[in-house]
Formats: C-alpha cells, sequence, structure tokens
C-alpha cells in the first residue's frame, strides 16, 4: 500500500448556511505527504472546511484543488478521499474484513486482489485476528482502527480526519495518535485533520492551522505558532499566556524597547513575532523572586500573589498586577535551582523574563 | 415458611409493624384488572373456541363431545376451501408487498426530508386512519366501479381509452388496492423509524468510499433498515389475511376470504366447529407471519459473521 503524493490547495473557499459565513474565504496549500490539523474553537468552521474538501459540502465559492486539479464539482464517490469519522461510522452489518473491503468492492476489483489487499491493511493496523468479527464486537480505538484501514486501503489521495479520536479516553488517544501518524508518514499520503484538542495538534501535525470565525488567524509548524502566536487570540488558544500592554521606544542593538503601560521597561528581539502593542510571555518563561526594591526594572513587572497550585510537573502561580491584570508564572518541580517554597497568598513578588522568550504580537 | 426470607430475617420486630405485603404482591395487585380483563374477554373466548373447532355439533345445534377434527379435515381438504385459504395468503402477500413498494419511498421523506415537508407526508400517510373503514370502502366502490360508474374508468374512457372498461371492483385486486390504502401508515411508520435510526456518517462513508448514492442505498441503508421493513411486513400482512370488512363490501364472489367464510359459517350455516377451525387457521397464519420473519431476521443477524468477505 503506497500512497501517489499528492497536494492540496483550498482557493477562496467559502460557504454561508443561510447568511452567516461559516467559512470565510480561506486559501490554504498544503504539500503532498504533510499532514496538517485545522485548529479552533467549537463553532469556527473546522468540520465545514474538511466537507468541502471531502465533497459532503457544496462550497458558496471558492475551489478545491487536488493536485492541481480543480475537484470542486466532482462528487463526492469520485474523488477518492479517505476519511475518519469521530463515531468511526462502521457498518454495523459487515464484518471488520467487510468493511474494509467495501471500499474496493466499490472500484470493482477483483475478489483475489480484495482478500490479499484486505488483510495487508488489517495487519497494518494489527487487527488481522479480527477479521470476521462484527464491528459491535469491538472496542472504540479497534473500530477507529477498523475505519484507518477501511480508508486507506482504497489508496487515497487524501486522509481526511474529523476529531477522530475525540471518543476515546486519554492514553488511548496517545497511543492512537503516534499509529495514526505512524502509517500516515510510511504511507506517504497528505491528511488533514481536525481537532480542537492543542495537544493533538502539536503532536501529530506538521503544520498548525488555527482558525477563528471561519477565518484562518495563522497558519505554520507547532513550534511557529506556539513560539510566534500572531495575535492574542492564537497566543491564548495554545496553551496559556501573559499579555503585557506597552509602546516601542525605539530600537536598541538589535532589540526593541517598549515601555509598559502597568510600569518598567521591556526588550523584545526585533523580529520576533508580527509587531504590535502587546507582548506575550508565556508562563513557564516567568521566573519570581521576592519584590526588593520598588523601582521599575527591565524585562519584569511587580505583583501580589494570588493563588498557588500544585500541579505535579509544575506550580502555578497566579500573581494580580498593580493595574488589577492577572499573570500567570508555572514553576517547573524538576528544576531545584528555582524556589517553590514561601510562595503565599500576599506575597509581594517580581515575575521576570528574558528579552527572548517576549514575543510582540497584534491585540486581535 | 417460605415466604420472603431476607426481609423476615431482617425485620425482627415483625409483631410490631401493621401487616407489610411482600413487594411482589403489590405488582401483582396492579396487574389483577388488566389480567382479569384477558382472561375473561381473550383467554376463556380464545380456548372456548379451540375446543369448539375439535368438538362436534349435535343436531339441536349443541357442541360437545365427542372430540373429532372434521372441521379441520373439511376446511384443509375441500378444493373450494383450499382456494379460499390460498385467495387469503395471495391477498395478503400482494398486500404486503404492494405496501412496501409505496410505503418505503414515504418513509425516506419522513425520515430524511425537511421538517416542514417530513410533517405534511407523515399527515397524508396517517390520514385514512380516521376514516371510518365503512366509508372508506364505499369510496373505493364508487372509485373502481365497472362501466362508466367508477371514477377510474369514467376517467380512462375520457383520454379515449373508453373500450378497455376494467373489471376491479368485485375482485381480489379491488381488496388489495383498498387494503393498500388502509395499511400504509402501518408500514411507513416502522421503515421511517428504522431509517431514522440509521446515522448519516455511515451513508456519507459509503459515498466517499466510492459508492455512488444508489449502491451506498443497496448495500448500507437498505440492509440497515430490513428490521422496520420486517415489521411493517408482518403487520400488514397479518391483517389483510384477517380482514373482513374489505372483501365482503369490495371483493365479490372473486374475493371470498377467510374472514368471510367464518362469518358464513358461523352466522348462516351455523356450524361452529367449522367457523373456530377457520378461525384458528386465522390465528395460525398471523403467528406463522410473526414467527418466520422473526425467524429470518434472527437467522440473518446469526449469518452475517459467519459469510466469509462477501466480496
Ligand atoms: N448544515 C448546517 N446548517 C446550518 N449551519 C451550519 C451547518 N453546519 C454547520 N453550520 C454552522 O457553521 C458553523 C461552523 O460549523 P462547523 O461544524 O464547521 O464547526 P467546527 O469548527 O467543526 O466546530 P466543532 O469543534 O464544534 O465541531 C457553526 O456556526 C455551525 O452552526
Ligand atoms: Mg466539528
Amino acid at each position: 500500500m503506497t500512497a501517489n503524493p499528492t497536494d492540496l490547495a483550498l482557493s477562496g473557499l467559502t460557504k454561508s448556511f443561510g447568511g452567516t459565513l461559516a467559512v470565510d474565504n480561506v486559501t490554504l496549500r498544503i504539500s503532498a505527504g504533510e499532514m496538517v490539523a485545522l485548529l479552533g474553537p467549537s463553532g469556527c468552521g473546522k468540520t465545514t472546511t474538511l466537507r468541502m474538501v471531502a465533497g459532503l459540502v457544496q462550497p458558496t465559492s471558492g475551489d478545491v484543488l487536488i493536485d492541481g486539479y480543480r475537484v470542486t464539482h466532482i462528487p463526492v464517490h469520485r474523488r477518492n478521499i479517505g476519511m475518519l469519522f469521530q463515531n468511526y461510522a462502521l457498518f454495523p452489518h459487515l464484518t471488520v474484513a467487510q468493511n474494509v473491503a467495501f471500499g474496493l468492492q466499490m472500484r470493482r476489483v477483483s475478489r483475489a486482489e480484495v482478500a490479499s489487499r484486505v488483510t495487508t491493511a488489517l495487519r497494518l493496523v494489527q487487527l488481522d485476528p479480527f477479521a470476521e468479527r462484527l464491528p459491535s464486537a469491538l472496542s472504540g480505538g479497534q473500530q477507529q482502527r477498523v475505519a484507518l484501514a477501511r480508508a486507506i486501503v482504497i489508496e487515497p489521495s487524501l486522509l481526511l480526519l474529523d476529531e477522530p479520536l475525540g471518543a476515546l479516553d486519554k492514553s488511548l488517544r496517545e497511543a492512537m495518535q503516534g499509529e495514526i501518524r505512524a502509517i500516515q508518514k510510511r504511507l506517504g499520503i497528505t491528511a488533514v485533520m481536525v481537532t480542537h484538542d492543542q495537544e493533538e495538534a502539536m503532536t501529530m501535525a506538521d503544520r498548525i492551522v488555527v482558525m477563528r470565525g471561519g477565518v484562518l488567524e495563522q497558519v505554520g509548524t507547532p513550534e511557529e505558532v506556539y513560539s510566534h502566536p500572531a495575535n492574542r487570540f492564537v497566543a491564548g488558544f495554545l496553551g496559556a499566556s501573559n499579555f503585557l500592554r506597552g509602546s516601542a521606544l525605539g530600537r536598541e542593538g538589535g532589540e526593541v524597547v517598549m515601555r509598559l503601560d502597568g510600569g518598567g521597561l521591556a526588550r523584545v528581539r526585533a523580529g520576533a513575532g508580527p509587531g504590535g502593542p502587546l507582548i506575550a510571555i508565556r508562563p513557564e518563561a516567568v521566573r519570581l523572586q521576592p519584590a526588593s526594591a520598588e523601582a521599575p526594572v527591565e524585562n519584569g513587572i511587580p505583583g501580589t500573589v494570588e493563588q498557588v497550585r500544585y500541579r505535579g510537573q509544575s506550580t502555578h502561580i497566579h500573581l494580580r498586577l498593580d493595574d488589577g491584570e492577572s499573570f500567570l508564572a508555572y514553576l517547573s518541580n524538576g528544576d531545584e535551582a528555582v524556589p517553590r517554597q514561601g510562595f503565599r497568598p500576599g506575597d509581594r513578588m517580581l515575575a521576570s523574563w528574558s528579552s527572548a522568550s517576549a514575543t510582540m504580537i497584534a491585540d486581535a | 415458611m417460605m415466604a420472603s426470607g431476607s426481609s423476615a430475617t431482617l425485620d425482627a420486630p415483625v409483631a410490631a409493624r401493621p401487616i407489610r405485603l411482600p413487594r411482589w404482591s403489590v405488582g401483582l395487585f396492579l396487574l389483577l384488572p388488566a389480567v382479569a380483563f384477558l382472561v375473561v374477554f381473550l383467554v376463556i373466548p380464545s380456548l372456548t373456541l379451540l375446543s369448539y373447532s375439535v368438538l362436534t355439533q349435535s343436531a339441536a345445534g349443541d357442541v360437545g363431545l365427542p372430540f373429532s377434527v372434521s372441521g379441520y379435515g373439511r376446511l384443509l381438504l375441500t378444493p373450494a376451501y383450499q382456494r379460499v385459504t390460498v385467495l387469503t395468503l395471495k391477498i395478503a402477500l400482494l398486500t404486503s408487498l404492494f405496501t412496501a413498494l409505496l410505503a418505503y419511498p414515504l418513509a425516506m421523506v419522513i425520515a430524511y426530508g425537511h421538517s416542514a415537508l417530513s410533517r405534511l407526508t407523515m399527515m397524508l400517510v396517517v390520514a385514512p386512519l380516521v376514516v371510518s373503514v365503512v366509508v372508506r370502502t364505499y369510496g373505493w366502490q364508487l372509485l373502481l366501479g365497472s362501466g362508466p360508474n367508477g371514477v377510474v374508468n369514467w376517467a380512462l374512457g375520457l383520454f379515449g381509452l373508453g373500450q378497455v372498461s376494467l373489471q376491479i371492483l368485485y375482485t381480489e385486486w379491488a381488496v388489495v388496492v383498498a387494503s393498500v390504502h388502509v395499511f400504509l401508515p402501518l408500514m411507513v411508520l416502522p421503515i421511517a423509524t428504522s431509517l431514522s435510526r440509521i446515522s448519516p456518517s455511515l451513508n456519507e462513508a459509503a459515498r466517499m468510499l466510492g459508492a455512488s448514492a444508489f449502491r451506498a442505498f443497496l448495500r448500507v441503508t437498505l440492509p440497515l433498515s430490513v428490521p422496520g421493513l420486517a415489521v411493517g411486513l408482518t403487520i400488514v400482512f397479518s391483517l389483510t389475511a384477517a380482514s373482513y370488512v374489505t372483501p365482503q363490501m369490495l371483493g365479490g364472489p372473486r374475493g371470498l376470504m377467510l374472514g368471510i367464510l367464518l362469518e358464513q359459517q358461523v352466522t348462516t350455516v351455523f356450524d361452529w366447529p367449522m367457523g373456530s377451525a377457520i378461525a384458528t387457521l386465522m390465528v395460525v397464519i398471523a403467528l406463522g407471519a410473526h414467527i418466520g420473519v422473526t425467524w429470518m431476521l434472527n437467522r440473518r443477524r446469526a449469518a452475517v459473521p459467519a459469510a466469509q468477505g462477501e466480496a
């Protein structure tokens, strides 16, 4: 089983349901063999985008191009796309083997070839001993593996996954993430996955597409979108982030100097992030020390401890800044150098960070 | 002392309490009216009827000993009666098949259509049930009447097909047509229920795997709706086989069914053992349809895992 790597392009893809825009002018290029995750809050249009690629939803305007060919008006059953559904969508009246054979039978593949390809596909997902069972006699994880075998046995040009692991518990989900990703890489299938789980997107995808209200907010590798979020929404959606408002004073040796509205100066590496009136600092980049001098410092801001929460790997300290904003610091519990004791609600602390860990972003 | 062992040992001061009935007795008490009703009006008459069918009738008209199965013998061995049984089965079979063919698309509209269309279809389908069977059957008499008196033939005449005066009324076909009309809702409802239970993603999965809309229907939707179809077929078959008013008013001599034969035997010939034998046969036909369909469904369910990739 191999896939001929194909690329996918969405060009101005738009869908409105009775006047409300579910997907708004989405343009995106996905290279052959790449796995892209559509990530965003509920109702942002991820499923609708995926279903337009599949052909299950007709776009209001715009085009879907597979390998440069416009497929927008090609009916679902001629697109040769494999899909994994959240509820698996296995045919309950057919055995595992018959489910996997279905797509090949529709392609009028000879009996002997169907049998051998079904066996190969089931072996790939380690379910060959279950071939004659009905789907109802399988666990959720096994069912989704049957669905995966059924989707890839037809050697699809694309693999679409709509929250494929949403119904599984955490540990099984993590195991399946690895398994799906390994098979996708091994076969070189171009894949688009929908999820609202940011960890899943980061661990599985080559690139992440963050959507909001039907619009693309940012497209980039997991590292890019996490370390250099384009705006406040992306920074807040992928993990937690602190935001400080300020205004740029000027450049100094490759760094932008900003005056923070809450008092003090901050230095941010020029070119880190798209620029804007906010600096974003990840909580894990924050260091805490008892506030001594009240004089403004660089790359630091004083605040009062509100809550201390032990979370296993780390301790989360919630600070309240003098201007009323909240500020979050994650202190690693494995790092001996970091003091963890002595934080009590009401303590005055100075939160500081390095210039390299701050990003200037837009307030949107 | 065998009754309710656990509660007796745990609740030590029994005497100090008011009488406590065991839990099952409350349930029995609540069921009593329904059970009594069924025993008096269903079980006893049914058993009486069944016993009449194996007894003999004296010249005076009393039914009593000795035992005899001559009623069944005549019913099953006389060619004239055999024809009635076969015709009854044929009409019931044709009616249930035609009803299924008409009902399936309607059920699909109800299950998949937009809500307004779906509700309208539902209303139209259920409408015949609110009209009295006698009125409805007179309606069919007017429609199917022969010559220029029947609406259907009159309409055919208008289109220049006057020569071909269709003789439908007073044949078995009139019974089939009217029965299809009456029993349509009883077929549509179980199929629609079955269809609406099928997850729409199954059809989408089939389409994505390369099935045209028609093949997806044949391979996924249709097989998954078989339980509803089976329920509908059983109900319509049993009710048609047991019908009396429709064949009486529309069937004429060519639509003589078991129900009419039964009525003749009891009210005209006063042959109770024969009438009871007919009634018993009708019950057996209805039960047979039910058991047969259930057996087929179970066999199908059991056969699925065994069938090697039917590719
Ligand atoms: N068939 C439909 N008819 C009308 N509106 C629809 C339809 N399908 C989706 N929508 C609307 O389009 C918007 C986008 O829906 P979509 O299902 O694509 O969101 P999503 O990002 O997949 O959300 P979730 O994470 O909850 O699955 C939503 O506001 C939704 O209400
Ligand atoms: Mg969705």
